[in-house]
């Protein structure tokens, strides 16, 4: 009797046929959500930000059932390949599609990283939507005290991540420089026990810099950052300040800095206000000139100081959406012409969309960048969960507020019960109106935004200023690449 | 039924057998910032009603808004079609994502290799050493 040998399984590449598990003509949906990029395109969008673009019309085909492995091959084959349908009822890649859904969040893995020291409270500027600073000469009051600063330290060693950064902010920063040169001391010393890298960064108008700053900065390889609002038109009117020459100090500032530390030791940001938003093209020249080759076209933040202000600020999302476009395109027009100059914002989302990277960035990040990604020690030893909570503090809403250096335990703080009652709010996957948005992985939840506009951690989507400005600016930038090639080149060189 | 605007009130209907109770609420939940909205099931239909808040649309726009209704309504059930069927499989997905690797499984098929050498002995004299 011959005995049959068993089939032989085998992992080698097999003929196209063993590949075609379709034999009934259909397929199984897998996860995914759809967006009206405009009247003629819409866009599919799976769990790891994949994007298809396809004419109006074809999602609801694919839904139904009617795209058509023969008649529709190429269609047919992008949407098996991007994890938008399978042929099988659990895709027989599923754990490689898992991890890349790991690797998008894989920004937790580090836990904290950016901690922000607020070093100082005082300020010789007085500028209308200034949260925070106080013009004194109250040292004893309004600076932080070395307690604090030590407490911040240990807590910021404590992090998982083996790189931290350590950011000054005030206030104005340098006017406590002894307290940042002990606050740098102390931490060289800490850090190197414990085999941490820390990136130091001092948040700065630059008003009263000097040289002998900047050589220790240089020795301590500190980078800075410091605020360009625009032309000195622009600029002088949001930052005021005795002499008005905020734009003057800040050019002069900015100029010494690299002359000490190197070009690309210093950073600018931009606040936009009321007034800026009469002058994109201005703005994006202004900050071309004076040698930077990357601008982040930011709206004002709804929070603290700024929110009394109101006929300054309460500018309208659409008005800074009109703003944010010409900026863009006047930004654009300068790549056209062979510049590399980028805009910031656009930059995050766009990694965020067209790389399989996780992206940090405290606004834009689900789990949110709150607590996750980024803590506050202001210079009264409260810890905040932000930048944004602090400034809330100081309209007397202590929301979130986590603790005190004094009282507070490093998992207190960090793991404690308000950080628990946050963390239902902090994913966009769970939230009223994101849940199935097209732009949920490109987006985050920003419980903060929430609260101090709408009054309610959750939000709510339809008259959220944040959803509006994402939602467009997403779908701006991916009409942008859909409808010239160029533009698209010139989005992937950024995020290179 | 047909749809209808009168005394600037938006109607429109949905037949219950077609469109889900979820996919009608998350639509409606994005005209809430604008109207006052509403909805009713009488003889197997859903009656949704649109009225324009005080000062915050333009009621020339309402066409427009009826329109943008009733694409919405198939847009939100095409929604609540991929949600449903596909929550196993992203419940399975997020798993495997954070599962330390607990819950993945082989490959199907044996490894075969034309040079010979046996990959778990490989293995096993790896872990031996």
């Amino acid at each position: 009797m011959i005995e049959i040998a068993p089939e032989k399984k085998t992992r080698k590449f097999q003929g196209i046929d063993f590949y075609n598990n379709s034999k009934n003509q259909s397929y199984f949906l897998l996860p995914f959500r759809f967006h009206r990029i405009n009247s003629q395109k819409e866009i599919i969008v799976n769990e790891v930000g994949d994007y298809l673009i396809l004419p109006d019309g074809t999602t609801e085909k694919i839904i139904t059932r009617k795209i058509n492995k023969e008649l529709d091959s190429e269609l047919y084959g992008d949407l098996i390949a991007n994890f938008f349908i399978s042929e099988e009822n659990i895709p027989p890649l599923i754990d490689v599609y898992a991890t890349r859904y790991r690797t998008k969040k894989a920004f937790l893995n580090d836990f904290t990283t950016l901690h922000l020291f607020v070093i100082t409270l005082r300020c010789e500027h007085t500028c209308h939507y200034c949260q925070v600073s106080r013009v004194t000469q109250d040292k004893e009051k309004f600076d932080m005290p070395r307690r604090y600063i030590d407490k911040g330290i240990e807590h910021m060693l404590n992090s998982p991540s083996n790189h931290v950064t350590m950011e000054f902010q005030g206030g104005e920063a340098l006017l406590a420089f002894d307290s940042i040169v002990y606050a740098v001391e102390r931490t060289k010393k800490l850090a190197k026990e414990k085999g941490k890298e820390i990136t130091y960064v001092i948040c700065t108008n630059l008003a009263v810099v000097n040289r002998e700053m900047l050589e220790y900065c240089k020795e301590n390889n500190i980078l800075i950052s410091t605020s360009l609002d625009g032309p000195a038109y622009v600029h002088n009117e949001n930052r005021k300040r005795p002499g008005k020459n905020s734009y003057e100090l800040a050019i002069e500032g900015i100029q010494l800095v690299r002359e000490v530390l190197g070009k690309d030791r210093v950073s600018a940001l931009m606040t936009t206000t009321n007034l800026s938003l009469e002058y994109p093209v201005e703005i994006v020249d202004e900050y071309y000139n004076n040698g930077f080759r990357g601008i982040f076209l930011r709206p004002i933040s709804p929070y603290g100081f700024a929110l009394k202000n109101e006929k300054k600020n309460k500018y309208e999302t659409e008005k800074f959406l009109n703003f944010y476009k010409i900026a863009l395109n006047h930004i654009i027009e300068y790549n056209l012409k062979g510049e590399f100059y980028m805009e910031i914002f656009a930059r995050i989302l766009l990694r965020k969309i067209l790389t399989p990277f996780p992206v940090r960035h405290v606004d834009l990040n689900s789990p949110a960048g709150i607590i996750t990604n980024v803590i506050v020690f202001n210079y009264d030893g409260y810890v905040y969960a932000s930048d944004e909570s602090r400034m809330l503090a100081e309209m007397k809403d202590y929301q979130f507020q986590l603790g005190h250096l004094d009282s507070h335990t490093y998992e207190q703080i960090f793991y404690g019960d308000k950080v628990n009652k946050l963390l239902d709010v902090m994913t966009n996957e769970s939230l009223p109106g994101c849940s199935e948005c097209a732009f949920q992985t490109y987006c985050g939840a920003d419980p903060i935004h929430n609260h101090s506009t709408q009054g309610d951690m959750w939000g709510y989507r339809p008259t959220s200023t944040f959803c509006q400005r994402n939602m467009e600016i997403i779908r701006y930038l991916i009409e942008l690449m859909d409808s010239d090639k160029r533009i698209k080149k010139i989005f992937e060189n950024w995020i290179n | 039924m047909e749809n209808f605007i009168k005394d600037n009130e938006i109607v429109v209907f949905a037949d219950c057998s077609l469109y889900t109770k979820d996919s009608i609420f998350k639509c409606l939940y994005w005209y809430g910032g604008k109207f006052h909205t509403n909805v009713s099931l009488t003889e197997n239909m859903y009656r949704i009603s649109l009225i324009p808040q005080k000062n915050v649309i333009n009621i020339s726009e309402l066409e427009l808004y009826l329109q943008k209704l009733e694409r919405d309504l198939i847009d939100f059930n095409l929604r609540d079609i991929v949600t449903k069927e596909t929550k196993n499989v992203r419940d399975l997905l997020i798993a495997k994502a954070f599962s330390n690797g607990e819950l993945d499984e082989s490959p199907p098929g044996e490894v075969s290799d034309p040079v010979g050498f046996n990959v778990e002995t490989v293995n096993n004299d790896r872990d031996s050493s």
